[in-house]
């Protein structure tokens, strides 16, 4: 692979902030117009069910009670319903800790990430320095790097910075991320210049336009890349098996896999109201700015 | 040449450097904290891992250059051979299946009326925030043999249950299910994305000419979209080889290793065994494929756009 070839490939596959969404819908007209939309509802039907029935699913398991989730004959509702699961789990001391702990853990993940990635894409997408290509490359490049190769090498150099069982060693290393630079820099480079040329005439120096004129037009791409910094916290579940060993330290994840082979390998109707309330601040989270995430899903000049 | 014109240019050339580079420092300020910790926590690694691949290493002992002796045990080691083929075979049920179903999502998407459109994106969005423990637990309860959803629906067919993810000719299924399920959303919204794109007055062009739906999808809806599948078709095979989160918690590699893919592999390897090398020689080796077939496939793209 070539020095250069890291861009070219990226660009190619250059995720844009602006784009169309018209459609071809046409009213049905005829008997085989309307038995075409029928069919069409009910391919997008099946569509739902695949995507949202193992949800739903969990979703009733937790109002079960604990013999219900598994039983022979196959009940899909509960009996009675059941609000103990969630209260119980609601009330236990270690599970609020470790939602509590994780969403801090989120929280910091986010800030940081948005923090030192929209500085580097304000000095890549409006300064002028030296060596500015190689380090854009270098910073690109290790977008290439697959994570397994460094998940082990990243580990033995975590326990050397004595990071181990600390809430640093979840924070720090993944803050900075080039594909959160690449997003927020194609985002500032399509800032009109003649803003900053306005706020330079009133003595603006090239900080000043970033805090003034960058930052407060940064929500669209702040709101997408925060939203996948805060998701990649809330559900990694690898690297803190790795790093956390401490229970008291335990990060979401990590404590429902611990609590599925303990304690829920017997209560299935906690386990899932334990899994519904671990899953429900990021869909809630997602449902809140599905607008702007999926509005920023666009390919172009990949056709 | 006199030394009063050489200064003279240099001295010029300095001045246009300051104008050129004039915002150096506050630049450097800026990018500090990105490039120290992308070198401390990805740059550093990556170096060190090419290291310690030739090295024989663990936490107890100083290393002791090898040369590429890990590199051969991890090639000549039969366990590592299987999983690149188990990896491959992963790849097979995950990433065809998932880009035949989000054609056929994105083509009903954008047929049918915006707020319909919307709720179907939404809904096939969901799945891609849940994490893989969490669809762990649910799927593996649904596969549970004795109670499961999944075989007391089968059994409404009349056909027998069967033990899922007990079961080694079913494991690899099983699990991939779960990928797919985690990955569709993405996929599709790509697709969609990429759908919307292609200009209207083809269709309107094609549609007067009297083509149906078959002839707009062949040759008007495929041919544009090529390169999204291809794009799609890499990312989704990379993804897929390296995936190793869902077997880790739904089957802990097993039964009889046969969904040991490649990334869990290396990954126990490094938990259990001393030697450090042999796992990271395993995971550069991965790479190396991994990166190579990226990089055909991405000069592929390249060099069709060039002849387009």
């Amino acid at each position: 692979m070539s020095a250069t070839s890291p861009t070219t490939a990226l660009e190619t596959t250059r995720i844009v902030l602006a784009g169309k969404d018209h459609r071809r819908f046409t009213a049905p007209h005829g008997v085989t117009g309307w038995a075409i939309l029928v069919g069409k509802a009910f391919v997008g039907l099946l569509f739902l069910v695949a995507a949202l029935f193992p949800l739903a699913w969990m979703v009733i398991a937790g109002f079960k009670a604990k013999t219900e989730v598994l039983s022979t004959p196959f009940q899909f509702f509960p009996e009675v319903w059941h609000w103990d699961n969630y209260t119980k789990i609601l009330g236990d001391a270690t599970f609020l800790r470790t939602l509590g702990w994780t969403f801090l853990g989120a929280i910091l993940f986010t800030v940081l990430s948005l923090t030192v990635n929209s500085l580097a894409a304000y000095a890549f997408a409006r300064l002028q320095f030296r060596f500015q290509r190689t380090l854009w490359v270098a910073v690109i490049t290790t977008m290439f790097i697959p994570g397994m190769t460094i998940l082990l090498t990243s580990f033995i150099v975590v326990t050397k910075l004595a990071m181990l069982d600390t809430l640093a060693v979840l924070v720090i290393p993944g803050a900075a991320s080039a594909a959160s630079v690449f997003f927020i820099r194609q985002f500032y480079l399509n800032i009109p210049a003649s803003l900053e040329e306005a706020a330079m005439l009133d003595g603006c120096g090239r900080f000043g336009i970033f805090v003034r004129i960058f930052l407060p037009l940064s929500k669209p791409p702040f709101v997408v890349m925060g939203i996948t910094a805060f998701l990649a916290y809330w559900n990694s579940y690898v690297w803190p098996i790795m790093t956390i060993t401490s229970p008291e330290k335990f990060v979401l994840q990590q404590y429902l896999a611990e609590f599925r082979t303990g304690r829920g390998s017997s209560e299935l109707g906690l386990l899932m109201a334990g899994s519904v309330l671990a899953a429900a601040p990021v869909v809630i989270l997602f449902l809140i700015f599905q607008r702007q995430i999926i509005g920023n899903i666009k390919m172009a000049g990949l056709k | 040449m006199t030394t009063q014109a050489i200064d003279e240019r240099r001295a010029a050339k300095r001045r246009a450097d300051r104008h050129r580079y004039r915002d150096t420092k506050l630049a450097y300020l800026l990018l500090a904290p990105v490039v120290i910790l992308l070198g401390i926590f990805v740059a550093w690694p990556a170096v060190y891992a090419a290291f310690l691949s030739f090295q024989d290493w663990s936490f107890y002992k100083d290393p002791q250059f090898v040369g590429g002796k890990n590199y051969v045990d991890v090639l000549t080691d039969p366990l590592f051979v299987a999983t690149i083929g188990r990896g491959f075979l992963f790849v097979l049920m995950t990433v065809p299946p998932m880009l035949v179903l989000a054609f056929l999502f994105a083509s009903l998407v954008v047929s049918v009326s915006r707020r319909f459109a919307t709720v179907l994106k939404v809904s096939i969005y969901i799945p891609t925030i849940i994490s893989s423990v969490i669809a762990s637990i649910v799927f593996v309860l649904i596969y549970t043999y004795d109670g499961g959803i999944l075989n007391a629906v089968l059994a409404v067919f009349h056909i027998d249950p069967v033990a899922w993810i007990g079961d080694p000719a079913w494991a690899l299924l099983s699990v991939a299910v779960p990928a797919v399920w985690l990955g569709m959303g993405i996929t599709s919204l790509i697709m969609v994305a990429a759908m919307v794109d292609i200009p209207t007055e083809y269709y309107e062009a094609a549609a007067m000419e009297g083509a149906g739906w078959w002839q707009k999808t062949f040759y008007i809806t495929m041919p544009q979209m090529k390169n999204v599948f291809l794009y799609l078709l890499i990312t989704g095979f990379v993804a897929a080889i390296q995936q190793f989160e869902l077997p880790l918690v739904m089957t802990q590699g097993g039964p009889l290793d046969s969904t040991t893919l490649p990334n869990l592999f290396i990954f126990n390897h490094f938990r259990n065994d001393v030697n450090v090398g042999y796992s990271i020689a395993a995971a550069l080796l991965l790479f190396v494929v991994l990166g190579s077939v990226s990089a055909l496939v991405f000069k592929f793209i390249n060099s069709e756009r060039l002849v387009d």
